[in-house]
């Protein structure tokens, strides 16, 4: 049973098109990485999902039942925008308000046990308004898992949060998934970190879904590359050009040569031609570099 | 697994009143009905028989204390201001003002929700907007109750203070069908506020104004519908009113949140 099933979504702002026909398939115990450009779908998606906009046309399933369904709802846990705290309460206060409306039972040692999870422990008696922005995020994602929920919707959950919020986030989610079987729908523009715990990835664009795979088909497709510096960057990739189609300078001033083309036959080439290479390595391009080139290719298009 | 409107129903209770008694605005509120009885009452009385004169007609106008003390609370049918028609000081600064002032907790209690996220969370977790309209209106209506009592309190207070009489010429029976009326008239009052903050949601502003103005186009009826000498019959019409007040505005309430965004 797939957790999300969207078929021919639709959504209008007035004259303004947020969704056009967009179909989403998240299977349950997933990480899904939902993927687009601002102003793409990917918020009005997930704020269709979970139950805040009213969508104009189409289908939402969540683990196998409609949308509005209260005993779906009751097993989702959310983080959009904002965590959803009253800033005059402690963060302690909120979290109390947030298991009585879940109607928690031993709300108290469940809120311990949550703010273990996400290092907040130390930090309950605050006032909310007085956390910083990192610490409100771990307040937002504490209170998303309050109740243990089945599905996860979180949007830009990692904006704001350190490099341990960050590692801490990564583990909360891996162990969730793998241990509870919890969906999460994980929207972000932080590519690299979604590229770590994701299994599976929505890319959308201008409304619609425009790919959707797991991780291993995204690895699969990620071409790899010869990467290089030689003494002679401008002659060399002259040189590289002659016989290879796509030979490209990047940000680090290396030069990559795509084309199945191997660190050996580069070399040997670039050898015969008179140019010495200092460094010369075989890599991959990550999501955050697929995605870039997907959205070229469609705006060529 | 399925939860009914009753365990749901008092989860979201449990927090509303949670929300409401720690919550700095609520004892405020309270403070400020309690107080506002014992100023109007002292000052009216310490300025009783002051004469003023309007600079530029000549006009000369003598300022009037309450006669008693009850005349805060309501005034006896037949009179102008039992029939909305006085517009002198003491049918103005009066209990009634409250049916104006609970648009003020209502508003702030409810856009606080939609300004903070909350509602959000909640609606993501609870798809029955209805809970959150009957416990809303439950909860204002208590609050609205409290603002009556401690306002009734003040009065007692004010008029001990002020030396004025308690003898209204009506029995204490009828003191207390009044204000049994000006609690009912309440379930009247707070389902409209909260139909105008459930739609103006986060804007504050908006569910102020508008609750102050459709609180001053139905002013005029409360002193009608509560004077001092009420009778069943007054109770009886503002119970209804408040039933169907409740009922009908819950149910608008519920289907703006139902057919709106909530975002």
């Amino acid at each position: 049973m797939n957790a999300i099933e969207i078929k021919g979504l639709t959504k209008h702002f007035g004259n303004k098109v947020a969704l056009s026909g967009l179909n989403m398939t998240v299977p349950k115990g997933a990480i899904y990485g939902f993927v687009g450009e601002n102003g793409s779908g990917k918020s009005t998606t997930e704020k269709i999902i979970c139950g805040l906009l009213h969508p104009d046309g189409g289908e939402v399933r969540l683990l196998g039942r409609p949308y509005t369904d209260p005993e779906v709802r009751a097993k989702m846990g959310v983080l959009i925008e904002s965590p959803g705290c009253f800033p005059g309460l402690s963060v302690w206060n909120n979290m109390k308000l947030q298991a009585a409306n879940l109607g928690i039972e031993n709300a108290d040692e469940e809120i311990i046990r949550i703010l273990k999870t996400v290092r907040m422990e130390g930090a309950a008696s605050n006032k909310y308004k007085n956390c910083s922005l990192g610490m409100k995020q771990r307040v937002g994602i504490a209170m998303a898992l309050l109740g243990r929920p089945s599905l996860l919707v979180l949007d830009e959950p990692i904006n704001g949060l350190d490099a341990d919020g960050m590692r801490i986030m990564r583990e909360v989610l891996t162990e969730l998934t793998a241990k509870e079987g919890v969906t999460v729908l994980l929207s972000s523009h932080l590519l690299g970190e979604l590229e770590k715990i994701a299994t599976h990835y929505g890319i959308v664009r201008g409304g619609r879904m425009i790919k959707e795979m797991t991780a291993e088909e995204l690895d699969a497709s990620c071409r790899t590359y010869v990467a290089l510096k030689a003494r002679e960057m401008a002659v060399a990739k002259a040189v590289l050009c002659r016989r290879y189609n796509r030979v490209e300078e990047d940000e680090a001033g290396f030069l990559r040569v795509y084309d199945s083309a191997t660190p050996e036959a580069v070399a040997s080439y670039l050898y015969e031609n008179g140019i010495a290479v200092e460094e010369l390595c075989k890599a991959k391009i990550g999501l955050e570099e697929f995605y870039t080139d997907l959205m070229k290719e469609g705006k060529e298009r | 697994m399925k939860t009914g409107f009753q365990k749901r129903l008092s989860t979201m209770l449990t927090v509303d009143f949670r929300r409401m008694l720690t919550s700095r605005l609520f004892y405020i509120v309270l403070g400020i009905c309690f107080v506002a009885p014992i100023l109007i009452l002292v000052m009216t009385t310490m300025m009783d028989g002051t004469v003023t004169v309007d600079p530029q007609t000549g006009k000369e106008t003598v300022i009037e204390a309450f006669d008693h003390v009850w005349q805060i609370i309501g005034t006896v049918s037949g009179d102008d201001a039992a029939a909305g028609m006085a517009m002198d000081m003491t049918a103005m600064c009066n209990i009634n003002l409250l049916f104006f002032g609970v648009a003020v907790p209502v508003a702030l209690f409810v856009s606080e929700e939609f300004k903070c996220g909350y509602a959000k969370n909640l609606f993501t977790v609870r798809a029955k907007k209805s809970d959150y309209v009957v416990s809303k209106t439950v909860v204002c209506f208590l609050w609205g109750v409290a603002m009556v009592i401690a306002f009734f309190l003040g009065s007692l207070v004010g008029g001990a203070v002020s030396g004025l009489s308690f003898e209204a010429g009506v029995g204490g029976g009828s003191i207390a069908l009044c204000l049994l009326c000006k609690v009912l008239l309440m379930a009247v009052f707070v389902p409209i506020f909260l139909c105008i903050s459930v739609a103006a949601k986060e804007k504050t502003w908006l569910s102020i104004v508008g609750g102050c103005a459709v609180g001053a186009l139905l002013f005029m009826m409360i002193p009608a519908l509560t004077p001092l000498n009420a009778t069943v019959m007054n109770l009886l019409l503002c119970g209804v009113g408040g039933v169907v007040f409740s009922l009908g505005l819950g149910a608008v309430s519920n289907m703006i949140l139902s057919k709106t965004s909530l975002v």
